[in-house]
């Protein structure tokens, strides 16, 4: 049992950090709500107009559909990786690892300008294919959703891996060894006994990388052509063009609360807390 | 003695203390006191003294340098009185909270036509005087009660022949003919001077085109030739993203800035870049005075006379590309660079000039259904 004594001391111990969530997170977003049900004037007349406007619905259907994209192909991706990375020879894990790690310590906008010069029309990708025959007039990287995708699975690509990672060198090889043993095929091994145990890897990795696409900014802003026009980039633009504080703040909200709504949606399914803060067992 | 208090600094501290005042937080008397505080109030009673500078506001980067050297460099020479240009960007909302604190640091701004009739209601600027400033300097459009034009810029027609395998699109319905011109355009991520381009391309004169956009019907239609280009469209949000898209060859055509235009023309390979100001839509920069500003308003009204000079205007089009607002200034514009003058005569009959009150109307609206046309 805890004595009084020692639950002072836990409390003294993360008071710091609430204190910083409180004052730079909680106070901002609630002056956020209140902007939004404020501006230009008092009542939900923001929540109402974003509600009709199709150019809203538009792109929040965007910003949902990319992000679902982004996240099948990181989490298929992020999976094949993980399991390589735990399964290789161990003099070679940790130089594995740090490639992984590597894309962390360079700017997301380095990144994504990194891509425009290779998926252009006159870029990297389209020379080169055109240099050894195989199209004739270069094709459309771009300034549409497929260059959206390709960079955004590229920079969300560490935060699949490294869940699943956790997940996976905390798995004993006897099991499969086990399967392997009483007759299984690799494969039945592999699909029935192994990937089971990964299945905590995967909803968080899910979860991270769909909640993290949700916001995104820098790289559809950069490679969508203006035409994938996701959610944060539409606040942005009420803001900066318009000064339409009101609206950007309401949509804002929204934004938090879809959020919300899928959390919430995926605990149904699993379990949200042995996903996100046991996932290495 | 020379002042070398940042500017820049020092605006956006009175813009937030006069912010704080507005709303109360601040009393008049702890303004004054906060601002002598931080050193500022010193600078603001020029006006007590004769003129010794003059403070010209712009929006910075290359085209405050042009303004230091073209008209800054050459008042000094004439006048004596320095001239500081301060690239903080004058905004309306910038100019008002100034003028409404009382501490006006700005003699002359360079503003635009729309936010010029804003502050003209509000009684934020002062009445220019024609009898210093010269109209017949000014073309006519460009000429208001509390402000007038300094420069000009366009909305233009801008292709890559290379690309398009040599044909260039004459009009705004070329533009539209995907057929006959394949390949991406670029359209500005607003609505300002885009409506325009997509009402001609249906062959409506230019003549008529505000009138035809005065009704909701004639917006639907201009938003709707959007919708069905759209496939070929990648937006430009800053004159620099419209000037990449054309050098990394990502579009074969575009309505920009002509000053961006004037730069791509020395930028691209040669054969590779054509413009026609035939159904553009031209624009003048706005010079307005602050009401209450520290030189006097006959300070500003000189330095704004001086900047009619055609040989100046020229020079500053040869610098970057801003069109002479003097109509006495296109023959003086050297052979080669007329094609893309956007105040020459020849280009001047195939434009419009920009209509800020169809703007100051009918602009909200019209960018949320131009957003919706373009992603749904």
């Amino acid at each position: 049992m805890i004595s009084r004594r020692s639950h002072l001391t836990y409390w003294m111990l993360i008071a710091p950090a609430l204190f910083v969530m409180v004052v730079f997170y909680i106070w901002p977003l609630l002056n956020i709500f209140l902007i939004s049900v404020n501006e230009p004037a008092t009542g939900f007349d923001n929540y109402i107009r974003a509600a009709e406007s199709s150019a809203v619905r538009t792109s929040f259907v965007i910003t949902f559909r990319v992000a679902v994209e982004t996240t099948l192909f990181c989490v298929v991706l992020g999976y094949i990786v993980a399991y390589g990375v735990t399964h290789a020879a161990p003099g070679i894990r940790p130089l594995m690892l740090a490639l992984v790690l590597l894309p962390f310590w360079v700017s997301v906008l380095i990144r994504s300008f990194s891509w425009i010069v290779l998926l252009g029309r006159s870029g990297v990708v389209n020379d080169t294919l055109k240099d050894i025959g195989l199209i004739s007039s270069p094709l459309r990287l771009m300034h549409n959703e497929l260059g959206v995708i390709i960079a955004m699975v590229h920079v969300m690509l560490p935060f699949a891996v490294l869940p699943m990672l956790a997940n996976m060198r905390g798995i004993d090889r006897s099991y499969v060894d086990a399967a392997r043993g009483l007759g299984a095929s690799e494969w039945t091994a592999f699909w029935q006994v192994y990937v089971p145990q990964t299945k905590p890897g995967i909803f968080s990795a899910t979860l991270l990388v769909f909640v993290l696409s949700l916001g995104f900014f820098i790289t559809p802003a950069l490679l969508g052509g203006g035409r994938v026009l996701m959610i944060s980039q539409y606040i942005t633009y009420q803001i900066q063009e318009f000064l339409n504080w009101g609206l950007g703040s309401a949509l804002s909200v929204v934004l938090l609360i879809a959020t919300a709504l899928v959390l919430v949606g995926a605990a149904r399914f699993v379990n949200l807390k042995a996903t996100l803060l046991e996932r290495s067992k | 003695m020379h002042d070398t208090s940042d500017r820049a600094l020092k605006a956006d501290l009175i813009e937030i203390a006069a912010h704080r005042t507005k709303q109360g937080i601040l009393s008049r008397r702890g303004f004054l006191t906060a601002l002598g505080a931080l050193g500022i109030l010193p600078i603001l009673d020029g006006k007590a003294l004769a003129a010794k500078e003059i403070v010209v506001v712009n929006w910075g980067g290359r085209a405050s340098e042009v303004l230091q050297e073209v008209l800054g460099d050459t008042y000094k020479a004439a006048t004596g009185i320095d001239v500081v240009i301060d690239g903080s960007g004058p905004s309306a909302g910038k100019i008002r909270a100034m003028v409404e604190s009382g501490a006006v640091v700005w003699d002359i701004c360079d503003s635009g036509a729309g936010s010029a009739i804003i502050l003209t209601q509000a009684g934020m600027i002062e009445p220019i005087n024609y009898d210093i400033v010269d109209k017949s300097k000014v073309l006519e459009d460009a000429i208001y009660s509390h402000g007038v034009g300094n420069y000009t810029y366009s909305y233009v027609l801008a292709s890559n022949p290379k690309l398009l395998g040599g044909n260039t699109p004459k009009n705004w319905v070329d533009v539209w003919n995907v057929k006959d011109f394949p390949g991406m355009r670029t359209f500005r991520k607003s609505v300002r001077g885009m409506l325009e381009s997509a009402t001609m391309a249906q062959g409506v004169a230019p003549g008529d085109v505000y009138e035809v956009l005065g009704t909701q019907d004639g917006i639907n239609a201009a938003i709707d030739k959007f919708r069905q280009l759209r496939d070929n469209i990648i937006v430009w949000g800053s004159g620099s993203e419209s000037q990449n898209l054309f050098l990394q060859e990502e579009v074969a055509i575009g309505n920009i800035w002509s000053t961006r235009a004037f730069v791509l023309k020395d930028d691209m390979p040669e054969g590779s870049f054509d413009v026609t100001f035939e159904g553009g839509v031209i624009a003048p920069g706005i010079w307005v005075v602050p009401k209450g500003n520290p030189a006097g308003a006959d300070e500003a009204m000189k330095f704004i006379a001086h900047g009619q000079d055609p040989k100046l205007q020229v020079k500053w089009l040869e610098m970057i590309g801003s069109g002479p607002i003097s109509p006495e200034a296109a023959p003086l514009v050297p052979e080669e660079l007329k094609k893309w003058n956007p105040s020459d005569p020849e280009n001047l009959a195939k434009q419009i000039f920009y209509n800020d009150v169809w703007y100051g109307a009918n602009q909200t609206a019209a960018e949320e259904l131009y957003v919706d046309a373009l992603i749904n």
